[in-house]
């Protein structure tokens, strides 16, 4: 096990590696660049500009000089966010990508599991029907619509909560939480109910049930477990762009994440802020498959990660 | 009864007494380093916690600022300033000469990298010196004595006292070449608490020249990136002034929120831009002329665009001192007279129903230029027949086009002034200005312009005038409307005063009482 997992991290270098080194050339191919604007500078302090961010050198230099500097944890200055570095703006940033999206996650399992659950016990009835159909217009509508709803109904009218901004209190954060976990709740929610209904219907259980245990104990110590893969194989990469900053949830809440950081950036040419977010995102994304794989040994007997497998 | 006095000083404590403005900034400032912000949020901020020779008052005039008057000298071309003896830095130092002339030498060193230096440049030697051909004391600014201050220019430059008032041009505190961010300022208020893309706290600076009269504890600068967002928190009750208002919901808001909808005129202009540097526009005055008379410029400004703007036949935006607007080409024609005259031009351009004009119509990314684009090709087809393609590029990928000349035709375009002044919108038609992405060249114009330049008062305005009618019937461009600020005010903040500039400094302002 040890050894699957060293193994896993090592293999990280080398996806990481391919991700910085697409998304360094990919940046540089677009067209324009990040002192274009409508008052173009002069030419000698253009010079000096491209100069301090060697941007002056040629390209396969200035790859292998990031390489240099991300092998360091440096990504560099930020050329729209002129007073700060990148590593600053993560710094600041992810924490609050972080914190909204482990929220919005956790709630939506919770609420998604119990609710799929409740639905595939009572499977074909009005309950089932009504979760389901709730649950298909959560996954529908999408959350730059509810947002709105949410902001205009429990901020400005019955203001109850703040419409935006945030003070790392727990008000401010009800809203972006709450759109953020809706349609992964709902996501959750089928699919649990989907994976319970097939597994009640398996041998082990028919089994369990022979024994004569009681439903409760079936569904709880031999069901619940099968019944979550499917979840958790969507959670991973579900949590890695949940944390990592939605553009639409941190632009209609005034929310400080990195998820808007990764649009304008782009827009801007930033390069060394986009580079930065890219790079952060592909590692969390490494990260959350390999526990997911983990946990996925531990629910499943049958995938176990040793010499021979 | 006795434990009233210690409730008041509690209450006042807890700051739920104090006077705070809670302000919308727009998006997050760039930089709050005088040199490096180019944003206007950036500028906004600054000019609140700092102060430059001149300032603004309420109405957004240019009036003394760390400067308690100036003379001026040589037909223009020297300024000598006399600063107040109560300026002081917000740890208490006195603002001296010597300070301005540190931060212009930081403005202009090629090291610093300002992108807005170039403002400076009617200051002798300061173009010399941003591109490091002479050294940064060879720059005209001299310090007299400790309180006064002589610039000399290198031609009259009217607007001047406007270009003190912008932040490059502002003093540095000896403190601030190490850490420009942390050394002490000189304006109404100073930062008490900066997070990124939520809040920006600014509290009362007591050692301001004018702190007396300065009414408001302090000011909650809120950056909000999406209008929509803005316009949330101002109905729930956080936000007293809004910086903008989300697009297309101004009828709403004029219905809804009434009185709390303040819109005025603004110095910037919105055009159409005509490629004369290739076909079909060079060489065609006739062609140009038709299809800017076939634009119903009210029906773009009232429903396309619909938030007060207003039709403009014109580069330069009523509201500026002294310059009256003028009829222009166009513009006295009812709208049966103005389509006949587009068509028949349009068939003295060589253009016909049966031999159509094909052309692009260029802008950035933005579903507001996306409306205007296709409301003018539509009235295009209609009237004319031209056919008009619309092509749609990312704003750093627009810039260069525009700038290159090759692939455009018909552009988006236009322009939002630095100062006040008609020659800050003229002189981008001057045939050297690099900014003349139409590549226009008209040595009347030119010609008209230099003369202007030449004179000063009501005469240079005049002149102004001359070139612009003049400008107009040779169409480079196709002016559409001309740009309006837009703000919502809650009843309980006081001092707010519509301007052209668009400038409202917090310290004129109060608020009569605030959330907890």
């Amino acid at each position: 096990m040890l050894r699957h997992s060293l193994r896993r991290l090592l293999g990280l270098i080398p996806t990481l590696l391919m991700l910085i080194t697409v998304a360094f050339f990919m940046m540089r191919v677009a067209p324009g660049g990040p002192f274009d604007s409508e008052k173009s500078l002069p030419p000698e302090i253009e010079a000096n500009l491209n100069a301090k961010y060697h941007l002056d050198d040629p390209l396969l230099k200035q790859y292998f000089h990031y390489l240099g500097q991300v092998a360091v944890l440096d990504f560099g200055p930020s050329f729209q966010y002129k007073d700060w570095t990148v590593n600053e703006l993560i710094a600041q940033g992810f924490p609050v990508s972080m914190t909204v999206g482990v929220l919005a996650m956790s709630l939506a399992f919770i609420v998604g599991t119990l609710l799929g659950i409740a639905a595939a016990l009572r499977q074909n009835t009005r309950i089932d029907y009504s979760l389901m159909g709730v649950a298909m217009l959560g996954i529908s509508i999408p959350n730059f619509v509810i947002a709105p709803i949410l902001i205009l109904v429990l901020a400005v009218y019955a203001g109850w909560l703040p419409a935006g901004g945030w003070d790392g209190g727990f008000a401010s954060m009800v809203l972006p939480v709450l759109t953020l976990a809706l349609p992964a709740t709902a996501y959750i929610a089928r699919l649990t109910r989907g994976s319970m209904i097939e597994v009640l219907h398996s041998n082990f259980i028919r089994t369990a049930r022979a024994k004569g245990l009681p439903e409760s104990v079936v569904i709880r110590r031999h069901a619940l477990r099968p019944v979550l893969l499917p979840v958790i194989s969507f959670m991973g990469p579900a949590m890695a762009g949940m944390i990592s900053g939605s553009v639409v949830i941190e632009r209609i809440f005034s929310i400080p994440g990195l998820g808007s950081y990764f649009v304008q950036g782009a827009l801007n040419r930033d390069y060394t802020l986009v580079m930065g977010v890219v790079i952060l995102y592909g590692v969390l994304i490494i990260l959350l498959n390999f526990v997911v794989d983990l946990i996925y040994a531990w629910l499943n007997p049958k995938i176990r990660y040793d010499e021979t497998s | 009864m006795r434990c009233r006095p210690v409730l008041f000083a509690f209450l006042f404590s807890q700051g739920l007494w104090a006077a705070t403005l809670h302000r919308g900034l727009g998006p997050e400032p760039d930089s709050l380093d005088i040199h490096q912000a180019q944003g206007l949020s950036a500028i906004n901020l600054l000019r609140e916690i700092r102060e430059g020779l001149t300032s603004y008052d309420a109405a957004g005039n240019i009036v003394p600022g760390v400067a308690a008057s100036w003379q001026v000298l040589d037909k223009g071309k020297t300024y000598r300033f006399e600063l107040r003896d109560n300026a002081r830095w917000s740890n208490g130092d006195a603002v001296t000469a010597h300070d301005f002339i540190r931060g212009w030498h930081r403005a202009l060193s090629p090291a610093t990298l300002a992108r807005t230096a170039s403002l400076l440049t009617p200051v002798v030697n300061a173009g010399e010196v941003m591109v490091g051909k002479v050294k940064a004391t060879a720059i005209g600014i001299q310090a007299l004595s400790v309180s006064t201050l002589e610039i000399k220019l290198t031609m009259a430059t009217p607007w001047f006292p406007e270009i003190l008032a912008h932040p490059v041009s502002f003093p540095l505190h000896a403190d601030a070449i190490e850490q420009p961010n942390q050394a002490p300022v000189n304006g109404a208020f100073v930062v008490d608490k900066m997070t990124m893309h939520a809040l920006i706290r600014l509290r009362k600076n007591p050692h301001f020249h004018a702190a007396g009269s300065v009414a408001l504890d302090g000011i909650d600068y809120l950056p909000i990136e999406d209008p929509h967002a803005e316009l949330s928190r101002y109905r729930a009750g956080e936000l007293d002034m809004t910086e903008t208002i989300p697009a297309g919901r101004h009828d709403w808001l004029q219905t809804y929120l009434g009185d709390e909808l303040r819109i005025s005129p603004y110095i910037g202009s919105f055009w159409l831009g005509l490629n004369l540097g290739r076909e079909p526009f060079a060489d065609n005055n006739n062609l140009r002329r038709a299809l800017s008379l076939a634009i119903d410029r009210s029906v773009i400004a009232r429903l396309v665009v619909g938030a007060g703007e207003l039709p403009a036949w014109s580069i330069v935006p009523p509201g500026i001192d002294g310059y009256s607007a003028r009829e222009f080409a166009g513009s006295e024609l009812d709208s049966e007279a103005r389509l006949l005259t587009a068509k028949e031009l349009y068939l003295k351009a060589g253009y016909s129903e049966d031999k159509p004009l094909r052309t692009e119509l260029r802008y950035n990314t933005s579903s507001q230029h996306r409306k205007i684009a296709l409301a003018v090709s539509s009235m295009w087809r209609q009237v004319l027949g031209v056919q008009t393609q619309l092509l749609n590029e990312e704003w750093k990928v627009f810039v260069n086009s525009r700038r290159q000349g090759v692939v455009t035709q018909v552009f988006r375009g236009g322009w939002i002034a630095d100062y006040a002044d008609p020659a800050s919108f003229l002189d981008l038609f001057r045939s050297d200005n690099e900014l003349n992405t139409t590549f226009y060249k008209d040595k009347t114009f030119d010609l008209l312009m230099d003369q202007a330049a030449a004179m000063d008062g009501a005469a240079r305005l005049a002149q102004l005038q001359r070139a612009e009618v003049h400008l107009m019937q040779d169409m480079p461009v196709i002016p559409l409307y001309f740009y309006v600020s837009r703000h919502l005010l809650k009843p309980t903040v006081s001092g707010y005063q519509p301007n052209i500039r668009d400038i409202h400094l917090s310290r004129y302002m109060g608020v009569k009482s605030t959330k907890p």
